[in-house]
């Protein structure tokens, strides 16, 4: 109940605007909520590998692959609450993912005083479309319906240290309804971001998410999902390039099945565009 | 003629409650409305004078769409600004007669007002003319039926300016009903209060009281188109003044850009924005504050929003010096 009563104490100009520019830093969900009443339109784009035995000329450094492309909207319902719809092609076992987000900001950091922090809370729910195969072996064999979804939870913790430097750490929860039998459903994990803000239109970002799984080791092909971006900030049109060994866009995806390495090149081109509408 | 006096007492009657519910104004004070006092004067009606508020108006609709674009029952207006992103509510001078930017600028500063590219509401029902002087330059025709009509002028601020719909008659009427809460008071006029006591009573001089009356405000708010320098480098050729670009920078561009509140283009008093900025005030570029404050800034397909130009009477060539004297500051 008290906390309850600090966050609507809370007036909008006494908390820190833009810990980070965008809704998203690179793979991972930032603190940021869309202000109410902007809708934005994203398009996000991973292409094949740079390097190693895919990458390289034989496909123009990845450029002639898309290991997944999201397109879809968020709409800023309140300056708090922010809810979200896209659809992405997915990278891992399920596929033609539309997920759904809803990100509330609970506490903004203080301008003056006030909380050290910005808390977001973050909730997900990805549904494979993926046509259902007649392999049990196979995870798209889904023998229910319920097998197609994957949640995501996150609390996001984030503190803009200055003008320039932000960095957000946010432990997470990724459930999968149907996983192979050696894998398990349930997956804690921990993202840290960081934003240096180097011109008001330039700024480098990086991510990554740690899942703690005894699955998701090297020795098993599995690798530290961990991205390097830039962001180019025009007004009311966030452009971002970035390096990344994710070949998956959302959380749902990405966070259990990083299978690319960074030391084998397996590391790919992406980029973000986000353009906001009043609506 | 016996039969006639009860008739004739009747109307008598009707006759002296007639001449006693005549509005009069008793005695003019600081409170008292200027209208009150032209109209007791003799000057007729303004066009945009409300008798009756048509069904679901009122002047609390009214206000709610004036600052926060909608109401209760009420469609947002526009998605991208309301009428106080570019108007205030209150008076911007403390001599209405006034209309040197640099005083508007210190009144605002004083005042903790935003220094707006547009007029203030604040006395807009006791202007008479609308979209005055260069507006005709940006839109043309539409500012024919606007130009002499309050309920026109809103309109075409509406649709035009807040690039939105058009309101409904009985949102109009709300709208207008608010903003003759926003009335001059003669308090507002520098008239000394000795000098009221002359408008209480109807005089063969009325016109010249009216005449007076007026000199100690504007019925218009003159407006001038200007361009940005032609050497850009050079500027105006003027010393800007730091610390009153401060106030420009902070009670003008801020208003709109700071947290993105009426604009993408998203500024703060930080350095990062202020570099960003006066490295490109002598530029021949979108991001020129010379290019944006002389001509606004314009729409861009699938997002309407623009920012409007600030004409000389509302920045000063001197100003927008200061304003680069504030944001070349080292």
């Amino acid at each position: 109940m008290l906390m309850f009563s600090f966050l609507y104490s809370q007036e909008k100009s006494d908390i820190e605007y833009r810990t980070f520019k965008d809704t998203r830093v690179i793979s991972t969900q930032s603190v940021e909520t869309l202000p109410a009443g902007k809708m934005d339109f994203r398009i996000s784009h991973r292409f094949g590998d740079l390097a190693g035995s895919n990458g390289g000329w034989e496909t123009f450094y990845g450029l002639e692959n898309a290991t997944d492309i999201l397109i879809g909207v968020d709409y800023g319902v309140t300056d708090r609450l922010t809810i979200g719809l896209n659809r992405s092609k997915g990278s891992g076992p399920l596929r033609r993912l539309v997920n759904g987000t809803l990100k509330y900001k609970l506490i903004g950091q203080g301008i003056k005083g006030g909380s050290p922090l910005t808390l977001t809370l973050l909730g997900g729910a990805s549904i494979s479309t993926t046509k259902k195969i007649n392999d049990p072996e196979l995870l798209s064999s889904f023998p229910k319906t319920a097998h197609r979804m994957i949640y995501n939870v996150q609390v996001l913790f984030a503190r803009k240290f200055s003008e320039r430097f932000s960095l957000q750490i946010s432990p997470g929860y990724v459930y999968r309804n149907y996983v192979a039998q050696n894998d398990e459903n349930g997956l804690f994990n921990l993202g840290l971001a960081a934003r240096l803000q180097l011109t008001k239109v330039f700024g480098l970002i990086m991510d990554t998410t740690v899942p703690f799984s005894d699955l998701r080791t090297s020795e098993n092909g599995y690798y530290l999902p961990l991205g390097f971006g830039l962001e180019i900030d025009t007004g009311g049109h966030v452009f971002q390039i970035n390096l990344t060994n994710t070949t998956g866009l959302a959380p749902t995806d990405y966070i259990p099945n990083t299978r690319s390495s960074w030391a084998d090149g397996e590391f790919r081109l992406g980029f973000t565009i986000s353009r906001l509408f009043n609506l | 003629m016996k039969k006639f006096i009860p008739f004739l007492l009747f109307l008598g009657t009707i006759i002296c409650c007639l001449a006693m519910t005549e509005r009069r104004v008793a005695a003019v004070n600081g409170d008292t409305p200027v209208w009150e006092v032209l109209r007791e004067l003799g000057e007729p009606s303004p066009n945009h004078i409300i008798t009756t508020l048509p069904e679901k108006a009122s002047t609390e609709i009214g206000r709610k769409i004036v600052h926060f674009g909608s109401a209760k029952s009420v469609k947002k207006q526009s998605a991208h600004f309301v009428c106080t992103s570019c108007h205030n509510t209150e008076k911007e001078f403390g001599d209405l007669s006034d209309t040197d930017p640099q005083k508007r600028l210190e009144y605002a500063a004083e005042n903790e007002l935003p220094f707006l590219p547009a007029s203030p509401l604040y006395g807009v029902v006791n202007r008479s003319s609308f979209y005055n002087g260069d507006y005709e330059k940006k839109y043309g025709d539409l500012v024919i039926p606007a130009r002499n009509d309050l309920r026109a002028a809103i309109q075409l601020c509406a649709v035009e300016c807040s690039q939105g719909r058009a309101l409904k008659n009985w949102e109009l009427e709300s709208v207008l009903s608010y903003l003759w809460t926003l009335e001059l008071k003669m308090g507002d006029l520098k008239i000394p209060a000795a000098e009221y006591k002359k408008y209480t009573t109807q005089k063969e001089d009325a016109a010249d009281l009216i005449s007076e009356i007026k000199s100690y405000y504007h019925i218009d708010s003159p407006a001038h188109f200007v361009a940005p320098p032609e050497d850009r480098k050079a500027g105006y050729g003027l010393k800007g003044d730091a610390a009153n670009g401060e106030n420009i920078y902070k009670l003008s561009c801020l208003h709109c850009h700071e947290d993105q509140r009426y604009s993408f283009f998203d500024l703060n008093d930080g350095k990062l924005s202020r570099k960003l900025l006066g490295k490109h005030f002598p530029r021949y570029s979108y991001y020129s504050a010379y290019q944006v404050i002389r001509y606004g800034a314009p729409s861009h397909p699938g997002k309407s929003a623009y920012m409007p130009q600030f004409t000389s009477e509302k920045m000063s060539d001197q100003q927008v010096e200061d304003l680069r004297a504030y944001l070349t500051k080292k």
